[in-house]
C-alpha cells in the first residue's frame, strides 16, 4: 500500500510582513518526485524550511511519513539541500560528510562506505580530501547533495539542486535524482529550471504570494499546454486568420521573423490531431512548412502563463 | 552533542584561534618573565635581605599583573570564539542543513558552548599555572594546593558566564554588532568594578556618590567578570587572613584588591549563568531559520 510521504493542512506562516505563506494544502504519496513552482519569494523555501522542521508554523499541520514535522522522527525520514548554504571552509569534504554521519548516528563503518560511495557518485571523488575553500560553488553543491543523502532518507528536499552547476554537472544530478527515484525515494524539488522538473517530476505545484494557485500531475498540466512551433516560409497575415478561423482566436500565440523569408509560428492546439490540420491549412494557403515539433519547454510555458500578469511580492516576471 | 563539541575544537584550531592565542600568549610570557624579575629585584630566592611578607608581597604585585592580563585574554578568547555561534552560522548557511538532521537544537547548542568553554577553561588553566609558574622561579613564592584550586576554581568560573552570555546575544545580534556589544559591556563591568574599588579606597571624592554606586552596582550584576576576579585574587593571596596584620592593597597601590564578590554574589553569578544558558537553549528552540 502507497503510503503519504508528506501531508500538509492549511499549513500557514506569517511573518507579519507580508511575507510567508498561508493554506497550504499538499499530499505528496511516497516514491513520488514532486516538483515545487514559483516565482522569486512565492514562499516555497518557507515551505520546505517547515517541512525540515528550520521554520515553526504559525498555524495549520504538516506531516513527514505520519510524524509531525520538525519532530526528531520526521527529519530522521528526510535528507536536506538548502538553497543557500555553505559548510565551513576549514574542514574537508569527507569531514563534512564524516560529521553529518555521526548526527544521523550511522555508525562509523557505515558512515565511510556510505561516505566513498556518494562523493563518487555526486562526481567529488578523491576531492573529498580537500578543504572546502578550494571548492568551486558546483563542488560545494555536489557536496551538499551527498550530505542531502548520507542517511539513505525516504524523502529528499532540494532546493535548487542544480544552480550552480555547469550543463554536465546539471545533467549528471538530473540522473542522479532519475536513479533515486527508480529507488522509490520521495523527492520534493525546488527548481527554477523546469526542465529538468519536467523530465523528473509526476507532480507540479505552483505557488504564488504564498498561496497553491495550481496544482496537478505533469502530464496533466502538460496536456493543457499542447504548443507547437512551426517553421514555414511564405507566411502572410492571412494564414493566422485563416488558423484562427479554423482552429480558434487563440490558436496563434505569435509569429517571429526567422530570416531568410522565414518565419515561427506558435500555436496552441487543443490535441495533437488538429496539427494535421494546420498542416492541411498551411498546403492550401501556399506556405512551405520546413519544421514543426512540440514546443521543448512547456512546463516553462505553462509556469509563465500561469503567473503572468498576477500580482507577486518577489520580482516581477 | 559530542560531535558538535568535537567539531567547535577543530574549528578553534583550524580556523588559527589556537595559534595566534599560542603566538600572543608567548608574546606575554616574554614580558611577563622579564617584568617578574624587575619587580622580584632580580633574586631568585627567598634571600635574607628580603623579609617573608616583602617577598609575599613582591609575589603579589608580580600575579596581580599577570592576572590583570590573563582575565583579559580569557575574556576576549571567550567572547570572540562564541561571537558568531547562532546567527553567524545561520547567515553563513551552515545552520540550516545541521539543524534539519535528527537532532534536538540543544544538543547543538549545548554541544558548542561545551565546546567553547572547554577550550578557554583549558587555555586559562595553562595560562593560570603559567603565571605562578613564572612568579615562583623569580620569588620562590608557592601557594598552597588548595590555594590554587580555589583561586583556579574562580578564575575559571567567569568563562561559562562569558560564553553563556555572548551564545544568547549571538541569537538575536550579528556577530559583529554581538562582539561589540560584548566588548563594551566586558569593558564598563571592569571600568564599573574599577570606580568601585576606588570609591572604597577612599581615592575617589565626588558628588552624587550614591547614584555611581548604584550605576557600578547595576553593571557589576550585568557583568560580574571583574569582582568576581578579585574574588580570586582575594583568596589567593588570603586578604581576609591578613586583615589588621598587613595591608597587600597598599603595596599593590593601583591594583589593590576590593569590590571582590561575596558569597551571595558568588552565587548570583552561577544563578545568572544558569538563567542565560536556560534562556539561550529557550531562544534556540523557538528560532526560525
Amino acid at each position: 500500500m502507497i503510503r503519504n510521504a508528506i501531508e500538509t493542512n492549511q499549513l500557514t506562516k506569517d511573518y507579519g510582513d507580508g511575507r510567508g505563506c498561508s493554506g497550504v494544502t499538499l499530499t505528496i504519496r511516497e516514491g513520488e518526485a514532486f516538483g515545487f513552482l514559483g516565482p522569486n519569494g512565492a514562499g516555497k523555501s518557507t515551505i520546505v524550511k517547515m517541512l525540515t522542521g528550520l521554520i515553526q508554523p504559525t498555524s495549520g499541520k504538516a506531516q513527514i511519513y505520519g510524524h509531525a514535522s520538525g519532530t526528531i522522527e520526521a527529519r530522521r525520514r528526510l535528507g536536506y539541500l538548502p538553497e543557500l548554504f555553505r559548510y565551513p571552509d576549514w574542514l574537508t569534504g569527507e569531514e563534512v560528510l564524516a560529521f553529518h554521519a555521526k548526527l544521523c548516528e550511522l555508525d562509523r563503518s557505515q558512515a565511510k562506505r556510505r561516505i566513498q560511495q556518494l562523493l563518487d557518485e555526486v562526481g567529488i571523488g578523491a576531492r573529498g580530501r580537500d578543504r572546502l575553500k578550494g571548492y568551486s560553488k558546483g563542488m560545494q553543491q555536489r557536496l551538499g547533495l551527498a550530505c542531502a543523502l548520507l542517511a539513505d532518507p525516504d524523502i529528499v528536499f532540494l532546493d535548487e539542486p542544480a544552480s550552480a552547476l555547469d550543463p554536465v554537472g546539471r545533467y549528471e544530478v538530473r540522473e542522479l535524482l532519475v536513479r533515486l527515484r527508480g529507488r522509490g525515494k520521495t523527492i520534493f524539488l525546488n527548481s527554477h529550471l523546469l526542465e529538468d522538473v519536467e523530465q523528473l517530476c509526476d507532480k507540479v505545484a505552483l505557488l504564488n504570494n504564498g498561496q497553491v494557485l495550481a496544482e496537478g500531475s505533469v502530464a496533466d498540466v502538460l496536456r493543457e499546454q499542447s504548443n507547437w512551433l512551426l517553421r514555414v516560409s511564405g507566411y502572410t497575415p492571412l494564414a493566422a486568420d485563416r488558423i484562427r478561423h479554423m482552429l480558434g482566436v487563440n490558436a496563434v500565440v505569435s509569429v517571429t521573423e526567422a530570416g531568410e523569408g522565414m518565419s515561427w509560428i506558435t500555436l496552441e492546439l487543443d490535441n495533437d490531431e488538429q496539427i494535421g490540420l494546420v498542416n492541411y491549412l498551411l498546403i492550401e494557403l501556399g506556405l512551405t512548412l520546413y519544421e514543426v515539433g512540440k514546443t521543448k519547454s512547456r512546463l516553462d510555458e505553462w509556469f509563465r502563463l500561469a503567473v503572468t500578469g498576477l500580482e507577486h511580492r518577489g520580482e516581477r516576471l | 552533542m559530542i560531535a558538535v563539541w568535537g567539531l567547535t575544537w577543530k574549528e578553534l584550531i583550524r580556523k588559527r584561534v589556537t595559534l595566534m592565542t599560542v603566538t600572543m600568549t608567548m608574546l606575554f610570557w616574554v614580558a611577563y618573565w622579564f617584568l617578574a624579575g624587575a619587580i622580584a629585584g632580580g633574586e631568585v630566592h627567598v634571600v635574607a635581605s628580603f623579609s617573608l611578607l616583602e617577598h609575599f608581597a613582591r609575589s603579589a604585585m608580580i600575579l596581580t599583573l599577570g592576572f590583570f592580563f590573563a582575565a583579559f585574554a580569557v575574556a576576549f578568547l571567550a567572547i570572540f570564539s562564541s561571537v558568531a555561534a547562532v546567527t553567524g552560522e545561520a547567515e553563513a548557511g551552515v545552520l540550516q542543513s545541521v539543524l534539519a538532521r535528527p537532532i534536538h537544537r540543544w544538543q547543538w547548542y549545548m554541544g558548542r558552548w561545551f565546546g567553547f568553554v572547554s577550550y578557554v577553561a583549558l587555555y586559562g588553566t595553562l595560562l593560570f599555572a603559567s603565571l605562578h609558574l613564572i612568579c615562583w622561579m623569580h620569588t620562590g613564592v608557592l601557594f598552597s594546593f588548595e590555594v590554587l584550586i580555589q583561586s583556579l576554581g574562580l578564575f575559571l568560573s567567569i568563562i561559562p558566564l562569558l560564553v553563556s552570555l555572548t551564545m544568547i546575544g549571538s541569537c538575536y545580534i550579528s556577530p559583529l554588532g554581538n562582539g561589540i556589544w560584548m566588548t563594551m559591556l566586558y569593558g564598563m563591568g571592569w571600568l564599573g568594578n574599577m570606580i568601585d574599588r576606588f570609591m572604597e579606597s577612599g581615592r575617589l571624592q565626588i558628588s552624587g556618590l550614591e547614584t555611581l554606586e548604584t550605576l557600578t552596582g547595576l553593571i557589576k550584576l550585568a557583568m560580574p567578570a571583574d569582582a568576581v576576579q578579585q574574588r580570586m585574587l582575594s583568596e589567593l593571596f588570603s586578604i581576609r587572613e591578613l586583615s589588621g596584620f598587613y595591608d597587600l592593597n597598599r603595596e599593590l597601590s593601583l591594583f589593590s584588591i576590593n569590590g571582590a564578590a561575596s558569597n551571595s554574589f558568588l552565587l548570583y553569578c552561577l544563578f545568572y549563568t544558569f538563567i542565560l544558558l536556560a534562556g539561550g537553549l529557550l531562544i534556540l528552540r523557538r528560532k526560525d531559520f
